[in-house]
């Protein structure tokens, strides 16, 4: 490697490692942010009295009786009783996608060196454990984009770059922490790229359905709303 | 585009018009749409004609309000009339398709009828 390229390797990693994280989580933290209130000013309150009961919640026979949901009835209903499988594996990738990087030891020893202050942390071994289960969970989703008629028909090329992109820092992670291949720099260099770019992606892509679906399930009212939801479109 | 689509015989400043009026909420909600399929059982002409893909809620969605988005409203009466095959006779209008990430399709297929209507692209049944 000549002197000018070593220059522009070492500006690459220290870039990546410095300016560009602080940039991620401000345009993620603002974005997030700007996106929320964007959802709230759609939606406006309105009376849940005048909202009727839907499927799963029993309509008040008595005057006293206030409607009390039955649990079981919701839960057959919804996705969870119809597509059991999807709901599991979904519901994994995405607890894990969120909550992975905040407990794992390397991110919270960086967090440690630079702040004094760290998270707790999950063994070296769970994490690599479900590393695995967030890469399974991925390959579902692709198995749905290519094999499966009715995913097929309404997949185009931006959902096959998401799901990437997604899972992008778990894989590179998952191949700098068992040094799989020789160039440990470059491929903790593209970890730590691959999980800024998701970041900064969250609030202005495909990825805004994280927050869409948090907003919306707990504030707007309908049968399947997650709150208690007292907002209508 | 490489070549300018015709509009002929379709007001497309008229469509336009319509789809500005919930343009953000549109926006947000082809965006949001996840392409995963998980509304497909909700709807029960999907259940009924042995789970064909365009009895989807969000394929009904994505290929009309969708189209209508890309184009920016500029449409020509082909567009409209599978527009139409699609919203009318895949679509009941019953409002019990349900998204998990909470996209209020129904509204969307609403707000498709109504630049089809306003173009004069309806079902016969709604003409008589």
């Amino acid at each position: 490697m000549d002197s000018s390229n070593s220059f522009f390797w070492t500006f690459a990693y220290d870039f990546i490692r410095g300016p560009m994280v602080w940039a991620a989580f401000i345009v993620f933290f603002a974005g997030t942010l700007f996106q929320v209130f964007r959802l709230l000013s759609f939606t406006k309150e309105q009376p849940i009295s005048k909202l009727t009961p839907g499927p799963g919640r029993f309509i008040p026979k008595k005057a006293d009786d206030k409607g009390k949901k039955d649990w079981v009835m919701w839960l057959k209903l919804s996705i969870a009783g119809v597509n059991p499988f999807m709901t599991i594996v979904s519901t994994i990738f995405h607890v894990l996608l969120i909550v992975m990087p905040i407990f794992v030891l390397g991110h919270n020893i960086l967090l440690d060196n630079s702040f004094g202050v760290s998270f707790f942390s999950l063994s070296e071994s769970v994490s690599d454990f479900l590393t695995i289960i967030v890469i399974l969970c991925v390959a579902v989703f692709l198995y749905r984009r290519l094999f499966l008629d009715r995913v097929k028909a309404i997949t185009t090329w931006s959902d096959y770059l998401f799901l990437s992109l997604a899972a992008a820092p778990f894989v590179t992670g998952f191949f700098a922490y068992h040094q799989v291949f020789e160039n440990y720099r470059l491929i903790i260099s593209l970890h730590i790229l691959s999980g800024e770019l998701m970041l900064m992606a969250v609030p202005f892509t495909k990825f805004v359905h994280m927050i869409y679906s948090v907003i919306i399930r707990l504030t707007v009212v309908s049968e399947y709303s997650l709150g208690r939801g007292n907002r209508t479109w | 585009m490489f070549w300018k689509q015709s509009t002929t015989g379709v007001n497309t400043k008229e469509v336009k018009a319509i789809l500005d009026e919930k343009k953000a909420k549109m926006k947000l909600s082809l965006k949001a749409c996840a392409h995963c399929t998980l509304c497909a059982e909700s709807c029960f002409l999907f259940m009924g004609r042995n789970k064909d893909p365009k009895y989807m809620p969000s394929y009904k969605f994505l290929n009309s309000v969708g189209v209508l988005y890309k184009k920016k409203g500029k449409v020509d009466r082909l567009d409209l009339g599978e527009m139409r095959d699609l919203i009318w006779e895949r679509c009941v209008l019953c409002t019990r398709c349900y998204c998990p990430v909470g996209i209020d399709i129904p509204d969307m297929i609403a707000l498709a009828r109504r630049v089809c209507r306003s173009q004069g692209v309806y079902p016969q049944y709604e003409r008589d």
